[in-house]
This record gives structure tokens, C-alpha cells and sequence, in this order.
């Protein structure tokens, strides 16, 4: 996924390559979360995923049909099949629309259903997302209603086409840490209960862990590292896994006396990407003439499990 | 003596609506060197009590006052202008939560580091440049960053730059509110190991302010947990992460999903309360699994809960006609059929006591009596529990009256 920028007067366009050579399936009623820093190309990624964004290379398929370079009438086909839920509360939701009107609106964008199974459908979809009794919602407005209340509005809007593929975009990140748990135990819920598959970006290795089967981990704009969670959790292969999870703290007080093991620097830019692995220069292992010379690919070194790195195994 | 002990403080902020109680009655004591980790959720009152300490108030404040004694000097007996030119920046600086978002477009990094010298010491330009450098060295900042400006930076120079403003008059103490909010897992890391580098061979102590438990342990030598503006258990670290005493500072440690380690986490049901009208008694009472008698259940919260109670009829008992509450102690239930004579409020009480596990608002029920054709129900009055225990506080009923 390259975005150009900068090419006017006569200047050389430069790209970004947000997402880069990334490959990735999803089975049905699987979460796999894709986990990464700021920079890494995971939102990107998210967008990408529902055409919101086209990609500049590569192929997509949605349940065997290709849908990279989708005409419009395709699209509308994939958005029933396929939503978002959003990082931000505060903004996803119209602030002028009551919870009814947002709700109905993408019924109503794809003509689903008479107003009066419209209206079964909200109070049904309300009811899903536990903002009940769903009478006293409906006639809410956004402002009227906390940070985890309004992101449960957002996982019903989401749920009104009875898709069987969400992407969620950090929804949780904006919520105070008792919500974040009911939320992603919802989701979970809803999993079970409606069969959805889910892509959970987050920037959050621990709730990855509680909520995902597989994880994927984004560093500028590659795939370095995916597998089953338990598996990666106990034998990360790539040095970038680790270091993330070595840079995370536990509350457990003997932190205090110990320094916390982090790498130096910041990710690479992604118009002017480092040679060869793009993680080499922050590296605590790369090796000279390899690690900056030769772009290492995703191979498999444990049962479902890959990492894209030369020193690995 | 301490070397910082804030007591009694209260922050009320006035609205509209009503007064909010902001930070109401806190205190704690802090030992020079070390940090306080003062832990909540959004609306807690942890920053208003930063707020209250450096006097960085509103125009709408309703009510500031307490004891902060400092050194042994109270600084809310200081007059304004005495606290700005000695207290503020010099003696406690604090580090603003987004504060990276808040520097100076249009200035050079070195010379936002240099202000508060010229403003407060009056120092020369050269001087206070040559100030700032150093500072700036001290974060681990190489000097030529002093030319550049902020969107030049990355987000953890940014920081870093915010940190050496907040140095650079060489105070005893820092306030550090969210230091680390919006910074990347690493970044977050590095500048963890810069504030406890700088703990260290400077003697800074710390006020840290976060929601986030697991960045507490890494600087706190105390920790503090506040919710609804009250200060609801306190202790050394170690206590409060091994064995907490509050349900609150549980159900928080409970609700953190872990990297390593068996446990899933658990989310606390309900949402932090309204701090204008906060729940009577303990203000954690309507979220808490163990709430009983003491603890502050009111008539409209039972009233909430027999209006949307079914299970009277499955417990063979009249269905509800109507709930009405007299006042905060006193609810009126008109059933569908009026019980004749006292005899039939057994099944009633036995009803009531079968609820009280599953839902801890019945505990609040002291008795139930006829009058006229209708069942009046008589709740305990709530107390306020204060804190108990010496150098491990909380302030909880079950740790004096059990349950």
C-alpha cells in the first residue's frame, strides 16, 4: 500500500509505503490482531482491508472473490459483509444524530427492511450490545452518553448489516481500563454468538493476548512476526517481538529497582526506508553484510508460526 | 517530619449544575527521593489534586483548602505572588499531560527550556541559554537540540525537551501527569528510564499521575488510588500490588490484562459516578460485589431495582404495583395485592434475604413494615468510611465491621 506524495512542480514524486509485502488470512470466527506501534502501518493495513483505501499492489479476497481494484457495485456487496468499528468514541458518532438515527443509517444507505423492521432491528442490535433497555437509547444523543456506552453505539452500528468480517481500530485505546475489558469481552461475545471474524489492531500486546487467536506484529509497514498467540508469547522469534514485550510493564513493584530494556531510537521513515531489513539499524542482533544488504521474508519455523527475519531459528 | 504532607485537601469546582466534588478530603505523606503514584480513572480527581497543590485553579472553583505543608511550611497560607515566585517551578514543577503538544511552534526548543530563567531569575540571555543546554543534556538531549524547534523533534524528544523545562529551576519535586500518554511502548520505556535516572542522582521526588497500574510499579515507592475524588487506599507499593485491601484497588488490579501470567481480566461492571450528587456512603457502594448494610444504599437505588425486578412473582410473591420513594431512607411498595396482616411479609423478608447475595442492594434493607395496605422498606443510614490502618490505608467498611 503506497501512498504518493509530494509530486507537483515538476518534483519527483516519493512514496510511502505504509504497507509493504504483507500477506495475511482470516478463517471464519477467528480474531487475529495485528499489533504494532504508531508508524507501523496497521491502520493503513485496517483500511486497506475494506477498500476504504485501494491498494497499489497485490491482491485481496474477500470469501474467493477479488475485490482490489472492486467497482462500486461491488463495494456495496463487501460493506454488508465487512465493517469498522473506529478508534475514537468521541468523533465515530454523529453528535447530531440520535443513537435511533445512527443505527438506521446504514439500513437505510443499503435499503434494508421496512421502518418498522428497521426499528426491530436497532432495538435488537441495542439490546446485543447491552445498552438496554433499548427504548431509553434510541432517543439519546451522543453527548449524553459515556466513552464505553458510545463505542457499545459504535460495535451496534457496526453490526446492523449482519457482517461476517470487522475490522476494529484500536476500540478500546480512548477508555478508561475497567471498559476496555467489557468492550473487548463483548466483541468476543458477539464472535461466538453471530460467527464474525475480527481484525483487531491494537498497539496493546496484552489485550492481543486476551482476545486474539493469532497475532500479527507491524514494523514499518512489514509483517516481521505471526503465529498463534500462546506461541508467540512464549518463543518470539523475532527480535523486534521481543523487545516489544520486554518494553511493556507489568504491575509488579519490583520494577522499581530494575531498568526496563528498550530500544534505543525510533522506526525508520517510511518514504526513506533503511536498507535490507528495515529493522537492522535498532536491531540488538543484526549482522553486517546480511541484516542491511538482503530484505529478510516471512518463513515458517514453527507450526504456524512465521517470522521474517535471517537470524531467526 | 515528611518531607511532603498534604491533608484534608479539598478541590470543588462550581458548574451549573451543582458543585463538583473534585478532590474531597485527601491526604498523604511523602518521604523526600521517593515517588507517590497516585492511580484512577478519568474523572478520579488524581489531576485536580495536582491542580489543588500547585494552585493552578479555575475561576470556577467552589472550594480550595487543606494544609500542604512543604519543608514544614503550609503553602496554602502563601499569598499568590509569594507561591509564584518561590513554590511554583522553583521548589514543584510539574510535567502536564500532553504537555509535548503544547510547546511553542514558533520557538526554538532551547529557548522555551531558557523562559522560566529569564521570567523568574531574571538571568541574561547567554546565561540562561547556557542553563538551558545543560538541562537539556540532563534528559539526555545532545545540545544542538537547543537551535531546533518542536515539530522538528520526535515525540520522545518532545518529551524529553518537556521534562528539561520542568527541571531547569532545579526543583525538589515534580508533578508528572500522564508523562508517557501518548508516546509509543519504547519511547514509553526510555523515558521511564530517564525519570528514574533522574530520581536518582538529582534526589527529585515525584508525584506521579496515571491510570495505568503497570506504569505506576515502575517509579512508585507509594501508591495511591483514588476514585470519585477520594483517596481509597494508600500504602507502600508493594502492599497494594501484592495484597490490595480496597474491592476498588482489587477490581482495578483484576481489570489489567496481563502479558505473562494465567489470569484473564475482569472488567468492573458500571461506570465511574457523578461527582455532584456521588453515591451516598462509600462512593464505590453501587459497583462494589461486597457492599452491605454501611455502605450507603439508598431508597432510589432500591427503587431501581424492584422497578425492574420480575423475580417477585416467580418467588410466588404479589407483583409490584407501584414504587414510590418517601425520602432518601424510606421506600413506599404498593403491591398488587395489599398483604392483610403482618404474618405475610415472612415471605416477603425471606424474598429480600435470598436476594442479597446476587444483589448487594438488598443488604441495605434494615426492616420492612405494613403500613396502611403498603410495605414500607427502611434502609440502613450510609456512613462514610474514613480510613483504617497506619502506614497501608483504605477506606473500606469491611476491614473494621466485616460482612
Amino acid at each position: 500500500m503506497w501512498f504518493e506524495f509530494g509530486g507537483f512542480l515538476f518534483r519527483k514524486p516519493r512514496h510511502v509505503k505504509a504497507v509493504d509485502g504483507l500477506t495475511l488470512q482470516f478463517g471464519r470466527r477467528e480474531t487475529v490482531a495485528i499489533v504494532g506501534e504508531s508508524g507501523s502501518g496497521k491502520t493503513t493495513l485496517g483500511r486497506t482491508v475494506l477498500r476504504l483505501l485501494e491498494p497499489t499492489d497485490g491482491k485481496m479476497l474477500f470469501d474467493g472473490r477479488d475485490i482490489t481494484h472492486a467497482t462500486q457495485k461491488e463495494l456495496a456487496w463487501l460493506r454488508r459483509k465487512a465493517q469498522m468499528i473506529p478508534q475514537d468514541p468521541y468523533s465515530s458518532v454523529n453528535p447530531t444524530f440520535s443513537i435511533y438515527r445512527t443505527l438506521e443509517e446504514p439500513l437505510a444507505i443499503h435499503h434494508v427492511g421496512s421502518l418498522e423492521e428497521r426499528s426491530e432491528r436497532i432495538h435488537k442490535a441495542l439490546e446485543n450490545v447491552k445498552l438496554t433497555p433499548p427504548e431509553v437509547f434510541v432517543t439519546k444523543f451522543p453527548h449524553m452518553l459515556s466513552g464505553g456506552q458510545r463505542q457499545r453505539v459504535a460495535v451496534a452500528r457496526a453490526l446492523m448489516l449482519d457482517p461476517e468480517f470487522i475490522v476494529a481500530d484500536e476500540p478500546v485505546s480512548m477508555l478508561d481500563a475497567s471498559v476496555r475489558i467489557s468492550i473487548l469481552q463483548l466483541l468476543r461475545q458477539l464472535q461466538e454468538q453471530f460467527g464474525i471474524s475480527f481484525l483487531y489492531i491494537t498497539h496493546d500486546f496484552a489485550t492481543a493476548r486476551h482476545f486474539s487467536e493469532r497475532i500479527g506484529i507491524m514494523y514499518a509497514g512489514k509483517l516481521v512476526e505471526v503465529g498463534p498467540v500462546a506461541d508467540i508469547l512464549q518463543v518470539p522469534l523475532h527480535p523486534y517481538t521481543n523487545a516489544l514485550m520486554e518494553a511493556i510493564p507489568e504491575p509488579d513493584p519490583a520494577n522499581k529497582g530494575r531498568r526496563r530494556r528498550a530500544l534505543p531510537g525510533e522506526p525508520p521513515s517510511l518514504a526513506d526506508p533503511p536498507s535490507g531489513c528495515y529493522f537492522h539499524p535498532r536491531c540488538p542482533i543484526a549482522k553486517v553484510g546480511l541484516c542491511d544488504v538482503e530484505e529478510p521474508q516471512l518463513r515458517e519455523l514453527r507450526p504456524a508460526h512465521s517470522v521474517a527475519c535471517h537470524l531467526a531459528g | 517530619m515528611p518531607f511532603l504532607s498534604v491533608q484534608n485537601l479539598y478541590l470543588y469546582y462550581r458548574t451549573r449544575r451543582g458543585l463538583v466534588k473534585a478532590v474531597d478530603d485527601v491526604s498523604f505523606d511523602m518521604e523526600r527521593g521517593t515517588t507517590l503514584a497516585l492511580v484512577g480513572e478519568s474523572g478520579c480527581g488524581k489531576t485536580s489534586t495536582a491542580s489543588a497543590i500547585l494552585r493552578t485553579l479555575p475561576r470556577n472553583v467552589g472550594r480550595h483548602e487543606g494544609r500542604v505543608l512543604l519543608d514544614e511550611t503550609d503553602l496554602m497560607g502563601l499569598g499568590d505572588e509569594e507561591f509564584r515566585k518561590k513554590i511554583r517551578w522553583r521548589t514543584i514543577s510539574i510535567v502536564f499531560q500532553g504537555a509535548m503538544n503544547a510547546l511553542s511552534p514558533t520557538s526554538q526548543v532551547g529557548d522555551q527550556v531558557a523562559e522560566p530563567l529569564r521570567v523568574h531569575l531574571d538571568l541574561e540571555k547567554e546565561e540562561a541559554a547556557a542553563q538551558a543546554e545543560a538541562t537539556l543534556q540532563r534528559v539526555g538531549l545532545p545540545e544542538y537540540i537547543a537551535n531546533r524547534y518542536p515539530h522538528e523533534l520526535s515525540g520522545g524528544m518532545k518529551q524529553r525537551v518537556v521534562i528539561a523545562m520542568a527541571l531547569v529551576m532545579k526543583p525538589k519535586m515534580v508533578i508528572l501527569d500522564e508523562p508517557t500518554s501518548a508516546l509509543d511502548v519504547m519511547t514509553q520505556a526510555n523515558i521511564i528510564n530517564l525519570l528514574k535516572e533522574l530520581q536518582e542522582r538529582e534526589f527529585l521526588s515525584y508525584l506521579f499521575i496515571t491510570h495505568d497500574l503497570g506504569l505506576a510499579s515502575e517509579l512508585a515507592d507509594q501508591l495511591g488510588i483514588m476514585y470519585a475524588g477520594n483517596l481509597v487506599e494508600l500504602g507502600p507499593a508493594t502492599e497494594l500490588y501484592e495484597a490490595p485491601q480496597h474491592p476498588y484497588t482489587r477490581a482495578l488490579m483484576n481489570s489489567v490484562p496481563r502479558l505473562r501470567g494465567g489470569q484473564a481480566p475482569e472488567s468492573i461492571p458500571g461506570t465511574p459516578p457523578d461527582l455532584i450528587e456521588p453515591p451516598a456512603g462509600c462512593r464505590f457502594h453501587p459497583r462494589c460485589p461486597h457492599a452491605f448494610e454501611p455502605c450507603g444504599w439508598t431508597a432510589p437505588e432500591l427503587a431501581e431495582e424492584l422497578r425492574s425486578q420480575r423475580t417477585l412473582e416467580a418467588a410466588g410473591l404479589p407483583a409490584i404495583k407501584e414504587v414510590t420513594v418517601r425520602d432518601d431512607q424510606h421506600l413506599v411498595v404498593e403491591l398488587a395485592e395489599a398483604p392483610k396482616e403482618l404474618a405475610s411479609l415472612g415471605p416477603l423478608s425471606r424474598f429480600v434475604d435470598g436476594q442479597k447475595r446476587s444483589s448487594p442492594v438488598y443488604r441495605g434493607i434494615k426492616d420492612l413494615a405494613l403500613d396502611g395496605g403498603n410495605v414500607v422498606a427502611t434502609l440502613h443510614e450510609p456512613e462514610v468510611p474514613g480510613p483504617v490502618g497506619s502506614s497501608h490505608k483504605a477506606s473500606c467498611w469491611l476491614l473494621t465491621r466485616g460482612a
